[in-house]
């Protein structure tokens, strides 16, 4: 067996010479810590996106876009097409987890302080893929055009809306007219499949050049016993081959939900019909829904949600420019007030999440 | 002493009668000289006999044959009443019940009340009065009590008083073009109208129904005559043993009713599209339907089966046996949901009513394999619903094959109107090619998905299995790598 591997390996080196390839690779480092772990989830969220495209691609050979069709297809895939069922139970379970592996990715990354100088764009690059992957997850779950997904687009696009000014706009921008109609299935449909994988995919590129270039992030704590030989491990193929064993796992985890917890499709979408009871949003977007319902109706005569949309929006603007405003970590100085505005976020979000799920 | 004391009560007697009774309504007087007619009317309306004068609702001064004086306005006369006047007149005393009782009347005081929520209350086309007055029903100079035939409202004047406005076509086109204006002339065609005009006033007229001075649309829930109110309202009389005892029917309609499938659908799911009495007897012209309409009766609601009834072999075999259609099988105010129990063989299927093996044998082999149909397809569709619910309860997506199960009940319910025509053919492409075939799909469809979900479970087994055993080969290869 290891004959036949070597033979076509050395027949495909011979045409692309493969071995400068695997050389490059085998001359990246990838730091060994009691951290190191942490490293796995940007190579997961890769993975997963991965998933995602290819079964979002399958998808669209029987996907219809439009509100006379869209949940009739979806319906027609989960019990015509061959494994359609498959396609789509993991293409949703794959988008939760690959939300899922954007947060872990992104706060591990916080608290090791990696996004300071010089990966600041690295991290404004992730920050953007961050925002796009909810702009997926938004723009995907209308499209099976149920009723869950009607009233809660409408919810959301409404949330959207009631920022000053721009709110409006944004809002008739989302919806392609006042209402949630077949003009919003038509353009966030659009968005989720082509505009939407086509920033994404420039900027995750932009990403891994940076990546590339800077080298995998070493825990500040390391940093300070200079002199001192830090443990590495080389890219190729040893890191590589841990990511694939991370990501066989996650597929196992993958399968097991897709096949026990297929998404339901429910009622189709109607309009006119009321709207049912308990719509929520998906779950990373609940612990924002949850702070807006705990708001009160005005503060200092502004509306209470106006103000919550409005704080969400700096704390957006403000995680985005992390990597500008803490310069101490930059300085390779120890920054303790990030690390605990950094566990407040991660509690806030914990707790108004299980609030939200149980309420 | 003795004569003085009788001389005394002698005294007290005459002048106590004067007080009542002699005290002169110079009113009165002069207008029945002069031979008017209000005056001749009043003479033996009841109010002038409680010995109230013209002037209670005129006005004037009834002590002076003054014309001067007693048609005096400065005196309060007032003249005719108009409009809302009149029965502003009838009010003061009427909803009054400490006036009512000072003339020694135990009449109800809430005519008012319950005319001002009647539908007689609403505005007249001038908007400056209501459409009726006291006096509309009532008369004005020559009322006398209910219980009197010459009455306007005794129960046999009634129908004739409530026509006057009612069967006046120009008139009542003012205020609701689409009410019908024959009420009357269906109403003397009615048992009750035919009874009415023989003189018997205990028979159901306008009021025994609609009420009185309550009056209310037919519409409003709160009429006497609203659907889900009518067979309360005709119970009254003809669920009443006492009452009804001359006329020689039944008194168990209500109760039979009830309990029927027409009456459980008015009366507890309150579908006032289910028939009431009045669907099937008529209201105005109401009679018991005769044994040839019957089924033309049921037809207005159950056409096909009438239809198909009409052109089937039993139609002639009825008409010639003076059987009444549908009730014969089905029964009248007692007709329960048909189940399968009725078609058949057995005892208690109304076929073996005419058809033995022995009688009429063709019927009999018919009704047998009709009934043999109908419990494989109610059987079949049982096992659908269930293998339906099942692959439902697995979580696999299956609601087309769900939405067939609609069509399987409604090849059975067609069989319930198919099987009037008694022709096995027709029943069996009902039946067999319409309702068996769709529970075999439905029952493939069904078990499919089960055995898919099944598949599913074991192809994540085997994925797993493969799949793990790939990681443990990497894992074992980068152990062996670092080893190195």
């Amino acid at each position: 067996m290891e004959k036949i591997i070597k033979s076509m390996y050395s027949w495909i080196d011979e045409r692309l010479q493969l071995q400068d390839l695997v050389n490059f690779m085998g001359k990246k480092y990838v730091p060994i810590h009691r951290h190191s772990v942490w490293y796995y989830f940007g190579g997961l969220s890769l993975f997963l996106f991965i998933v995602q495209v290819v079964t979002g691609i399958l998808l669209l050979f029987y996907y219809k876009g439009s509100a006379d069709l869209a949940f009739e297809s979806v319906q027609f895939i989960m019990s015509k097409v061959q494994f359609g069922w498959l396609i789509r139970s993991i293409h949703a379970w794959s988008a939760n987890l690959f939300i899922f592996a954007i947060f872990v990715h992104m706060f591990s990354v916080y608290f090791e302080k990696a996004y300071r100088k010089p990966r600041e764009l690295t991290w404004v690059t992730g920050m953007i893929m961050f925002f796009l992957a909810l702009g997926f997850g938004f723009s995907g779950y209308l499209l099976p055009w149920n009723e869950l997904a009607f009233f809660a687009t409408k919810v959301g696009s409404d949330i959207a809306g009631a920022i000053p000014i721009i709110g409006e706009p944004i809002k008739i921008f989302i919806r392609g007219g006042e209402d949630v109609t077949g003009a919003t299935l038509s353009r966030l449909f659009g968005f989720h499949v082509a505009l939407l994988p086509g920033i994404f995919t420039m900027v995750l590129l932009i990403h891994l050049i940076l990546i590339q270039r800077q080298g995998i992030s070493e825990p500040m704590h390391l940093e300070r016993f200079e002199g001192k030989e830090i443990k590495k491990m080389p890219f190729f193929p040893n890191f590589l081959l841990r990511d694939i064993l991370f990501w066989l796992l996650v597929l196992n985890l993958l399968a097991i939900l897709a096949v026990f917890f297929p998404p339901e499709l429910g009622k189709k979408a109607d309009p006119f019909a009321p709207a049912p009871a308990g719509i929520k949003p998906e779950w990373y977007f609940l612990f924002m829904f949850q702070t807006l319902k705990y708001l009160p109706a005005n503060i200092l005569f502004i509306e209470g949600e106006v103000v919550g949309i409005m704080l969400f929006g700096l704390a957006g603007i403000l995680w985005l420019l992390v990597p500008f405003l803490d310069k101490k970590s930059s300085r390779g100085e120890e920054n303790v007030l990030i690390n605990y505005i950094g566990i407040f976020v991660v509690v806030f979000i914990i707790v108004l999440t299980i609030l939200g799920w149980l309420s | 002493m003795k004569n003085l004391i009788f001389l005394f009560l002698i005294t007290s007697v005459i002048t106590v009668q004067s007080q009542n009774v002699t005290r002169e309504d110079k009113c009165f007087t002069c207008h029945e000289m002069l031979g008017d007619k209000p005056a001749d009317l009043f003479k033996n309306d009841v109010h002038h006999l409680k010995g109230i004068s013209c002037s209670a609702c005129h006005g004037g001064d009834n002590t002076s044959d003054d014309i001067e004086v007693a048609m005096n306005r400065k005196k309060g006369f007032t003249g005719v009443p108009k409009g809302d006047e009149i029965s502003e007149k009838c009010i003061a005393c009427h909803a009054n019940q400490n006036k009512m009782k000072s003339f020694g009347s135990n009449l109800p005081t809430n005519q008012y009340q319950n005319i001002k929520s009647s539908v007689h209350w609403r505005l007249a086309l001038s908007g400056k009065e209501h459409i009726v007055q006291c006096t509309t029903c009532h008369n004005a100079h020559g009322i006398v009590s209910v219980k009197n035939p010459r009455s306007p409202v005794y129960p046999l004047n009634i129908p004739r008083t409530c026509s006057k406005c009612h069967s006046n076509e120009v008139f009542m086109r003012s205020f609701n073009p689409s009410l019908p204006v024959d009420q009357y002339q269906k109403y003397k065609t009615s048992q009750h109208g035919i009874l009415n005009s023989k003189g018997d006033s205990k028979v159901a007229q306008c009021a025994s129904c609609h009420g009185s001075h309550n009056i209310l649309p037919v519409k409003d829930v709160n009429s006497k005559v609203y659907p889900l109110n009518i067979p309360a309202t005709c119970s009254k009389c003809h669920s009443d043993v006492k009452y009804m005892k001359n006329y020689k029917i039944p008194t168990d309609q209500y109760t039979k009713f009830a309990s029927s499938v027409h009456g459980k659908a008015l009366l507890e799911k309150k579908d006032i599209n289910a028939p009431a009495c009045n669907d099937c007897h008529g209201n105005h012209g109401a009679v018991p339907p005769g044994v040839e309409s019957i089924s033309k009766v049921c037809g207005s609601c159950h056409a096909l089966n009438a239809e198909l009834f009409s052109s089937s072999p039993h139609k002639k075999v009825f008409d010639e046996k003076n059987y009444p259609e549908c009730e014969t099988c089905h029964s009248n105010h007692d007709i329960i949901e048909p189940t399968i129990k009725m078609l058949g063989v057995t005892q208690e299927a109304v076929c073996s009513k005419c058809h033995k093996e022995t009688e009429n044998k063709k019927g009999f082999l018919i009704a047998r394999q009709m009934r043999e149909l109908l419990e494989r397809l109610e059987a079949e569709e049982k096992n659908a619903i269930k293998l339906v619910n099942e692959a439902e309860q697995k979580g696999m997506e299956i609601s087309e094959t769900k939405f067939k199960l609609k069509d399987i009940r409604q090849a059975r319910l067609e069989t319930r109107t198919i099987v009037h025509s008694f022709d096995l053919e027709k029943f069996k492409e009902v039946a067999e090619a319409k309702g068996l075939a769709t529970t075999k799909i439905v029952i493939e469809e069904a078990k499919a998905a089960i055995d898919d979900f099944y598949f599913r479970r074991y192809g994540l087994i085997v994925f797993i299995f493969i799949n793990s055993l790939l990681a443990i080969s990497i894992f074992l290869y980068i152990k062996k790598l670092e080893k190195k």
